[in-house]
């Protein structure tokens, strides 16, 4: 009897893996890693690690920020791509970059997926201004589907240049059916000045619900937001912070805040007697460890980690009567390195959030902060 | 369609003529009782699933019951009722495997590549009705079409350890992990149908007495899915083999 079974399970198994066919060609047609291999790295790069960069699945406008005098004329980037998939033109080609980006084509190894990249090296002029602004007049639809809306801001040469993130484009994989405006995170047409930028705590339907992240709080912050971790380690997948090369003193602008009705815990049971608050905040930390790694702070130490440097924190944001004047000072821990600030090694996180508590996925649905006419007043010099 | 009313007035007009009392005399009863092993997959397999990486053994009991007419030395004509159940649970690793994750109104679908769990029960009654051919006194072939009234229905699983690509290859790529709130799972309990059939061929080995034992094969024609589901690709056939033990009644 035993015997009879063993035979017709092995019999089973055999029918069933013998029906497995010729593994298939990838369909993948990404670049995963760039690199630009030259003799003098610092000469262009403001640091070594800044020769070589991972690219993100949903990004395909790759920049590299170099020193003003750099020589762009004859660079050879060279590709990690999806195993199988072809370039154009070839991984390792040299072009003059001192014009402008230049165009790539990856085809994937069934030959049937395309992606179009540009790769772009951007000469950054140490900024002589002591204030930047932010006035979130630039955003646009994403280009891979046409789903949420991002923000951007224009460096001097009129490029693009993607300072902002959202979640977005996490917020996409819960809730697909959303229309644009009913993202967490949005434009809002009639600002302080111009257009301002909305957040809003939103449900994530019964997707949210299933893997247990029910609320998807409005945020807008400096640096990107990883798609790839969204799930796996969703406070990884906030990455905070862009180089920032200005000594920054105060934080300010305007805001209106209105929480949600109803606070409700990561179960979604509701709490009572809890409002929601908002958060504002700006952290200003160094980009690379002692030992020369680059750093990016994330949901999990944006507040915590030890290269933190300075912090302007607005504190539980609460109910506003209409547009409300926020100012908040850089208080250091540290003294600034000049040279260090010169090139480009210290990042700085602003960081806006409907829900303060919102990485532990608690708040309350509609809680609202619009934002606008955000400005950075520092020191560029001693 | 056609195929289900021919079986169904198979059916009845044995059950007419069982009333006739000569008809009885030489009617054999035999109790069934065995265990099923197979799968739910598509056939052929696609590329796209690669390897299988465990195959559990469910509880796949099943009861019957078969009553015989001899018509000849050799030959003869049998039906049977079966109470049973085909489940599977699996894990198989797949590539760019299409993957559609529904809750509510919302819909998440793309190419998933990793490791996807599936667990189905079937608990359902079966009709077959088959032609017999006797080898020996001992040896019995048997082959005929089944009908099976699927009573218990669950079909759920996980896409894990892997990532999803949004909508196509090159949309944005999203990894899941192992545990519950990083993993996508999918529940299609509502698309199953509630009639399958398929070919039933077999043979019964009377060993000792009364007692013997049997083995069959059930080869599903029909995908265990409403024909209007298309949330997984490939249509999905119950293929399943049965061995257990014949008790014969009469």
């Amino acid at each position: 009897m035993n015997r009879l079974r063993l035979t017709v399970c092995l019999g089973c198994l055999l029918l069933l893996t013998s029906c497995f066919k010729d593994e298939p060609l990838n369909s993948e047609a990404d670049i995963q890693r760039v690199a630009v291999d030259i003799d003098q790295p610092l000469s262009v790069f403001f640091a070594l690690t800044d020769s070589a960069q991972d690219i993100a699945s949903t990004d395909s406008a790759i920049v590299f920020n170099v020193r003003s005098k750099a020589d762009l004329t004859s660079l050879a980037p060279t590709f990690k791509l999806t195993p199988g998939a072809s370039i154009s033109p070839a991984s390792g080609s040299v072009h003059d970059f001192s014009q402008g980006s230049v165009s790539y084509d990856v085809t994937s190894q069934d030959g049937q997926w395309h992606r179009h990249y540009t790769v772009r090296f951007h000469p950054t002029i140490v900024t002589v201004k002591d204030t930047i602004r932010y006035d979130f007049e630039h955003f646009a639809l994403n280009a891979n589907g046409q789903k949420y809306y991002q923000w951007y801001e224009l460096d001097d040469d009129g490029n693009r240049s993607e300072d902002w993130g959202t979640g977005n484009s996490g917020f996409n994989l819960s809730m697909g059916s959303a229309l644009p405006n009913e993202y967490p995170t949005y434009p809002l047409a009639d600002g302080h000045t111009g257009a301002g930028v909305a957040l809003t705590t939103r449900s994530t339907g019964p997707f949210g619900e299933w893997v247990n992240r029910r609320i998807a709080a409005g945020n807008l912050f400096l640096g990107t937001f990883d798609l790839q971790q969204a799930l796996v380690n969703t406070l990884h997948a906030t990455k905070f912070g862009i180089p920032f090369t200005i000594r920054p003193v105060t934080f300010s602008g305007y805001y209106q805040y209105t929480p949600g009705k109803t606070y409700q815990d990561e179960n979604g049971q509701t709490v009572s007697q809890r409002e929601d608050k908002g958060a504002i905040y700006a952290v200003l930390y160094r980009n690379h460890d002692d030992a020369g790694n680059a750093v990016v702070l994330y949901g999990d130490d944006v507040k915590t980690s030890p290269l933190i440097v300075a912090i302007a924190d607005m504190g539980d944001i609460s109910t506003t009567n209409g547009w409300t004047a926020f100012s908040a000072n850089f208080l250091y821990r540290k003294e600034i390195d000049n040279t260090l600030l010169q090139n480009r090694g210290y990042s700085l996180a602003l960081v806006f959030s409907s829900s303060n508590e919102g990485d532990h996925f608690q708040g309350a649905i509609g809680s609202t902060l619009l934002i606008d006419e955000v400005q950075i007043v520092g020191t560029t010099q001693e | 369609m056609k195929t289900k009313i021919l079986l169904l007035l198979l059916a009845l007009s044995l059950t007419a003529s069982a009333q006739r009392d000569d008809f009885w005399r030489d009617i054999d009863l035999t109790a069934r009782t065995g265990y099923n092993i197979g799968g739910t997959a598509p056939i052929p397999m696609p590329a796209s699933i690669r390897k299988l990486n465990s195959y559990t053994l469910q509880a796949n009991a099943s009861l019957g019951l078969t009553a015989e007419k001899h018509l000849s030395d050799k030959w003869g004509v049998q039906a049977s009722l079966y109470f049973e159940n085909k489940g599977m649970r699996e894990d198989a690793r797949v590539k760019n495997y299409h993957e559609a994750i529904v809750r509510g109104s919302e819909r998440l679908e793309g190419q998933f590549t990793g490791d996807v769990e599936t667990r189905v029960t079937q608990w359902m009654f079966t009709l077959p009705i088959e032609a017999t051919f006797h080898l020996n006194n001992r040896l019995k072939l048997y082959t005929g079409p089944y009908l099976s009234w699927v009573v218990g229905k669950d079909f759920d699983g996980k896409a894990h350890n892997g990532y999803l690509r949004v909508g196509d290859p090159t949309g944005g790529k999203v990894e899941l992990g192992n545990d519950p709130t990083t993993w996508g799972s999918y529940d299609f309990d509502d698309n199953m149908r509630n009639w399958q059939w398929g070919i039933d061929i077999g043979a019964d080995w009377q060993t000792w007495k009364r007692t013997g034992l049997y083995a069959a094969l059930k080869w599903g024609l029909s995908g265990v899915f409403q024909s209007d589901f298309h949330t997984i690709e490939q249509t999905l056939y119950p293929i399943y083999a049965t061995v257990g033990l014949t008790y014969k009644l009469r």
